[in-house]
């Protein structure tokens, strides 16, 4: 009866790979579940690594659309701290009673550029009232986050209605589900343009900057941050001070990112 | 009733749905009619492989086949730089694309519908439609295919059905565009991501349930009336 | 007008049969598994034998040492099956032209006169798997005359069949081999058949061929 055995162990020994048992010290320090806007993401790894080294408490990030994962706040998922990409999806979780009270703030603020894909010819392009986007796009489409509902993708149709080109493109868009993944469309050359933000253009090398949208041509970029109502991670509210931190604010400022949060000492 | 009230994006993306699976599914019909004649019938070097091919879709992850196709077919893809320089078809973000992508997901279940039914096909009827002076594209013609149309009903209604439903590879393709690739499957995975899309979610979630339910029993119907017609 | 000569191994069993008859119904008569269908197979080329030649009236079908093989469908060598073998998907009268219609010819007057010989006239419409055992059969004779055959080979014809059909059929074969005006080859283990209809009797068994014989009429 060799073979059944074999069999079986063979069976048990998958199960406890998959499924690993939790180590009782993990239990001590439950990581704090970070749910943070797309754009954020080069600058939170880093970031967050630090306060780990420093701290001993893991972080775990999912990036994303504001929206989305305002939404899936609203659902109950275990997030401890939210960074949005604007002021809006973080009004949409403190109407619902979702926040920790105080602990809202202003984190960071950005621009929107806009990206050219590798194999772009025609250079620099000055943008400027009913400037001729559509003519530049050729036969191609312009890439930007869901102009609806996610923040980089309302920062930018706001900037192209003010400077009157909107109309020219609304119907020539490849709209993706964050910023990220409109940066992934031109750097990949399945759009000849796009609107991402300055950060995001920076950390592509792929893709170049062809022009900058000016600062009054569409609301000012905000990214607040705050803890959640239903953590009960003792140690979220230590990292989101972090957040507002030296350490952090190094980071972010070299990555882009100007920094609202009044300077603290660590 | 107010909630079955459809808005014209829910519209675009059932229209959308039943364009791209209609057009994917019959696109591959003369593909997969060879592909599972050669599997039943021909003996040939790498027949493993070609089967193995025919059924990779059905087993890699959706997203897999979508990004395979995303460097074969995208604009600076070898296949799709060359049949846009030389017939204008491009993939990119059209509903051409989602049709493709469609396609390749439906077509195991395709051939492997037809294959079986290739294989039950009588070969003593072949044998006398032969001795009666039909050559092989006319055996083929007048009684393999005909004995076999239940099967390749089945294999239609099956891949259509898929297509309907294919969502991995079609949103890593070709994005989810509204109007020209957000089929239902993925007009219902945006609105499941937004606050406030629910109501829109659960109405074409319903409306896909019922489409795939036609077909369903729409392929059986007409499968018993022509086994009917073909039985003894 | 048959000059048959076929080697092959089937597995165990050995095909070595060589056979000539100049009658216009050849009876092929023999025990279960003399080997008699394959030879019927080989004269119409659903079977390729390893060594021989066969050839009907003038014309040569097969022969190895040549390396003539006429492919099956141009051998205009009509076959009855013992099981008919109708296209159950086709009417009887779309079964019997079927043989003119994949030739690209519309159905000729002898359509009427082969209904008439077989006495198919309230079949024509309706699909083979609503007839009986011996209008199938029918039907399936009337479509080999109607397909412009050079010869008929006719593999057990009754043999399906209980004794009330095959008395039903045989005064039709009888019309049909007076009707014919081509080389017949009749197949079967029955000898009653065979003593009605045929001129030459080739006795086949284990493969081989035992005797040749003539029959006065």
């Amino acid at each position: 009866m060799r073979l059944p055995f074999r069999a079986a162990a063979f069976a048990i020994a998958f199960a406890l790979a998959a499924f690993p048992l939790p180590s009782p010290a993990a239990a001590e320090n439950a990581p704090v579940v970070v749910f943070a806007a797309a754009s954020l993401k080069n600058a939170l790894d880093k970031i967050a690594a630090g306060w780990t080294a420093k701290s001993g408490v893991a972080v775990k990030a999912s990036y994303g659309a504001s929206p989305a994962l305002a939404k899936q706040i609203e659902e109950g998922a275990p997030a401890d701290l939210f960074i949005s990409a604007d002021l809006d999806w973080m009004d949409y979780v403190e109407k619902k009673n979702l926040l920790q009270a105080g602990t809202r703030d202003n984190l960071l603020g950005n621009s929107i550029v806009l990206v050219a894909s590798p194999d772009w010819t025609k250079g620099e392009v000055k943008i400027a009232p009913n400037f001729p986007l559509a003519d530049l796009l050729g036969g191609g489409r312009l890439a930007m986050a869901g102009v609806a509902m996610v923040p980089a993708g309302k920062y930018g149709k706001a900037a192209l209605e003010t400077l009157g080109v909107w109309n020219s493109v609304a119907n020539r868009l490849a709209e993706a589900e964050n910023v990220r993944a409109a940066l992934a469309l031109v750097a990949r050359g399945e759009a000849p343009l796009g609107i991402v933000y300055r950060t995001d253009a920076a950390a592509e090398p792929k893709v170049k900057i062809v022009g900058t949208f000016p600062d009054d041509s569409h609301p000012p970029i905000v990214y607040p941050a705050a803890a959640l109502a239903n953590s009960k991670n003792p140690y979220a509210e230590a990292l989101l001070r972090y957040l507002a931190g030296p350490e952090a604010r190094a980071i972010f400022e070299k990555d882009g990112f100007a920094v609202l949060a009044r300077r603290t000492s660590s | 009733m107010d909630w079955l009230q459809f808005s014209p994006d829910e519209w675009d993306a059932i229209r959308l749905s039943l364009r791209v699976a209609t057009v994917g599914t019959f696109a591959s019909l003369p593909a997969g009619l060879f592909a599972a004649y050669a599997l039943a019938r021909w003996r040939f070097p790498g027949k493993i492989f070609f089967d193995g091919l025919v059924h990779l879709p059905l087993v890699l992850p959706p997203v897999v086949t979508g990004y395979l196709l995303l460097i074969l077919f995208g604009r600076r893809g070898p296949i799709g730089a060359f049949l846009e320089s030389a017939f204008g078809i491009v993939f990119s973000f059209r509903w051409t694309g989602a049709a493709l992508a469609a396609a390749v997901m439906g077509f195991p279940l395709l051939v492997r519908a037809i294959r079986l039914s290739f294989e039950a096909a009588d070969r003593r009827l072949e044998d006398a439609a032969r001795t009666l002076g039909a050559n092989a594209p006319l055996v083929f013609l007048t009684v393999t295919l005909p004995l076999a149309l239940p099967g390749i009903l089945a294999g239609l209604v099956l891949a259509f059905a898929k297509a309907l439903g294919e969502f991995g590879a079609t949103i890593t393709f070709v994005s989810n565009i509204p109007g020209e690739t957000r089929t239902l499957p993925t007009a219902i995975y945006t609105y499941t991501q937004v606050p406030g899309g629910d109501a829109n979610a659960a109405r074409l979630a319903a409306v896909a349930i019922v489409l795939s339910l036609a077909a369903l029993v729409v392929s059986e119907f007409l499968s018993r009336r022509i086994a009917a017609r073909i039985g003894g | 007008m048959f000059d048959v000569a076929v080697r092959k191994t089937l597995g165990d069993f050995v095909l070595d049969a060589r056979f000539q008859s100049k009658a216009a119904v050849t009876a092929l008569f023999g025990p279960s598994g003399a080997g008699k269908t394959s030879i019927v197979n080989a004269i119409a080329g659903l079977l390729a034998p390893e060594r021989g030649r066969i050839a009907v009236g003038d014309a040569v079908l097969f022969d190895a040492d040549a390396g003539v093989d006429i492919p099956t469908h141009r051998r205009r060598v009509r076959v009855v099956f013992q099981e008919s073998r109708l296209f159950p998907h086709l009417t009887v009268r779309q079964n019997l032209v079927y043989g003119r219609w994949v030739a690209g010819k519309t159905a000729s007057e002898r359509l009427d006169e082969v209904v008439r010989l077989l006495g198919l006239e309230d079949l024509l419409g309706r699909r083979p798997r609503t007839l009986s055992g011996g209008e199938r059969q029918r039907v399936a004779i009337g479509r080999a005359l109607l397909a412009d055959p050079m010869a008929l080979l006719l593999d057990e014809p009754l043999a399906s069949l209980d004794r009330a059909r095959k008395q039903e059929i045989l005064p039709y074969l009888e019309r049909l081999v007076a009707a014919a005006k081509m080389p017949i080859l009749y197949v079967s283990h029955a000898r009653e058949d065979v003593e009605r209809l045929a001129g030459t009797v080739v006795m086949l068994d284990s493969g081989r061929v035992k005797s040749v014989e003539e029959i006065k009429r």
